[in-house]
């Protein structure tokens, strides 16, 4: 039987011991400069490989849902979705490639109004409200990350860690599945299990990678309040985070032919932040029509006697890092 | 009936005489549709198949050690969960499960926070979930946060996949029981805290039913000829957590030894 080397985006080169992996990073790298176009950032989905580059998105407004329902009436929006813009290499600059970064291949080209707007929607500048000693410790990381010579420089997810919130919108492609009750996101790296029933959150001392989700329909938006966060997920490569204090309100706004959903959060954190902002996330669903792809539809189709395509995922684990930082060498030895 | 006195069969007429009419209302009441009623409480899908969605855990001290076993310091006493007691280990397996024993303190990938695979995230004293619908099972256990799938749509394995922490579920219903074919797993989980071990060439069926709306009784072949001499079997007892409010917490403890270096602080003035 094989052995699974999962393919992540590690992120940290000077931490990264094993051929295989450093080979995975490479293919990576190669991936993303294939993925991006020169001339021409209108090109859009690429679909059947590399990172989907949208660079403009529609908006969706909230209204009613008008599409089919599961059984005890929310809007069925079950099903594989991934975002649409690029991945966690640059939270305000999506397609802007990595700060600082030392390899050229992933140098931003073109002026900024053609890559997509920052998923920070909310100052109209794009930047998220850092207090001074906030944004002090965030360019700090963009430095250091590409080298990173003491633990908190480490992007979290390299370690397995779960991608938390938002990034886990924007890593991989993930699943929605709908239950009397409850809505789940299999993210991953994460699961995120938003309950509909009304109970009380967790008390405030339990503090999680993705926080405590309590959610309910509006017509076509699911709207989730999301407390007890640990504040350790960083937004992405450019070291953006919340703390333990911070709270979230997300609004899921799908559209009526069930083909896409915006995301749109308002983040607060006095601890952090000088006011609240907004982040808008786009997404898109995928379907058995769609040719599976490394990044946002990692999927096969299942062996059965019927004829209709039954889609298959594998098992989402990070298995290198199932412990403690360092296993990764260990695991691909096999 | 030969040997009875002819006292006794005029008692035991008699007794026929009381019991007949009672049996026979017995089965006018099956008839009727009573044990279906009876039937009908355990919780069901739309489609009439038995719905074990809910938060569920084991009372067992099976993750201390499948076999029976006297108190220990790092375990209560338990009389195990194997039908014949004992794990019938090929005699080189047994050596390594002997070492595994000794080493559990550290090398049980538990202790390490590693997924725990299949069926020890089942017995595992943690509560775990499960989302059901028509063409799969979600189960989400707390320890770790895996998630499992087992589909229900008449899908078959895949021919040469990876090898999965957790295996690969395939499930098909006989009566109101779940059955579940799971193989192509790695070999790095334990059955338990005492060092049981597998290969990759485990291969475990799975019987889930309700002994009650919220009772299961869980039922396991386990298969290893790499280990094993045999296949062998376990059962426990699960139950569903009734607490007002009661939800599965986040914990992947696999994070913790990290944990400390985020999120970035204000520097100490």
């Amino acid at each position: 039987m094989r052995s699974k080397l999962i393919q992540r985006v590690l992120g940290v080169p000077g931490l990264m011991v094993t051929a295989l992996s450093l080979a995975s990073q490479l293919a990576l790298a190669a991936d993303e400069n294939k993925a991006q176009p020169e001339q021409k950032p209108a090109a859009q989905q690429q679909q059947g490989s590399g990172i989907s580059r949208e660079t403009r998105f529609p908006k969706i407004e909230s209204g009613k849902w008008k599409g089919p329902r599961t059984h005890d009436g929310q809007p069925d929006v079950q099903g594989h979705w991934s975002n649409t813009i690029s991945n966690h290499s640059n939270f305000t600059d999506p397609q802007g490639g990595i700060p600082n970064d030392p390899n050229p291949n992933r140098i931003p080209k073109g002026p900024r109004e053609e890559r997509a707007p920052s998923r920070v929607s909310d100052p109209a500048d794009g930047q998220v409200p850092f207090q001074p000693w906030a944004l002090e410790k965030v360019k700090e990381f963009q430095v250091k990350f590409h080298n990173p010579t003491e633990p908190q420089f480490i992007e979290p997810l390299a370690r397995c860690a779960p991608a938390g919130i938002p990034k886990s919108l924007y890593w991989h492609g993930y699943e929605i599945n709908q239950y009397p009750g409850y809505v789940v996101f299999l993210f991953n790296s994460g699961t995120r299990i938003i309950h509909l029933d009304g109970k009380p959150h967790l008390p405030d001392n339990i503090k999680l990678w993705n926080g405590d989700s309590r959610g309910h329909w509006e017509g076509n938006t699911l709207v989730v309040d999301v407390s007890n966060q640990n504040g350790k997920a960083l937004f992405g490569r450019t070291g953006e985070f919340i703390s333990e204090n911070g709270h979230v309100e997300e609004r899921y706004i799908f559209n009526n032919d069930g083909t896409r959903y915006n995301y749109e959060a308002v983040f607060t954190d006095p601890t952090v932040y000088t006011r609240p902002f907004t982040v808008t996330i786009p997404a898109k669903r995928w379907t058995a029509e769609d040719k599976p792809n490394g990044w946002h539809f990692e999927t096969t189709l299942a062996k059965h006697s019927g004829k209709e395509p039954i889609i298959d995922r594998d098992e989402r684990i990070c298995a290198e890092n199932n412990g403690g930082f360092g296993l990764g060498a260990e695991e691909s030895k096999k | 009936m030969n040997t009875l006195s002819t006292k006794q069969t005029f008692r035991l007429r008699g007794y026929r005489t009381v019991l007949l009419p009672i049996a026979a209302i017995l089965i006018l009441w099956l008839l009727s549709g009573g044990a279906e009623a009876a039937d009908k409480k355990i919780p069901r899908l739309p489609g009439g198949k038995p719905d074990f969605s809910g938060i569920w855990q084991t009372t067992s001290a099976a993750d201390y050690d499948l076999e029976p076993h006297s108190n220990r310091k790092d375990a209560p006493p338990g009389p195990g969960i194997i039908e014949g007691h004992y794990i019938p280990y090929l005699p080189s397996a047994l050596e390594q499960k002997k070492k595994n024993f000794e080493s559990r303190a550290t090398n049980d990938p538990a202790v390490k926070g590693f997924t725990l695979g299949v069926p020890r995230g089942i017995y595992y004293p943690e509560p775990f979930q499960i989302f059901q619908r028509k063409q799969d099972l979600t189960l989400v256990h707390q320890f770790g946060h895996s998630v499992r799938t087992i589909h229900t749509d008449g899908t078959e394995h895949p021919e040469d996949p990876y090898d999965w922490w957790l295996g690969d579920s395939r499930a098909h219903w006989e009566g109101d029981s779940l059955v579940v074919d799971v193989k192509h797993f790695n070999d790095k989980t334990w059955l338990d805290r005492a060092g049981n071990y597998h290969s990759d060439a485990l291969h475990v069926v799975e019987n889930w039913k309700f002994l009650d709306p919220n009772t299961i009784a869980y039922k396991a072949t386990i298969e290893d000829p790499n280990v094993y001499s045999r296949p062998w079997d376990i059962s426990v007892i699960l139950h569903r957590h009734l607490e007002k409010d009661f939800q599965l917490i986040e914990d992947y403890r696999f994070t913790l030894d990290y944990d400390q270096y985020y999120p970035p602080k204000p520097d100490a003035k």
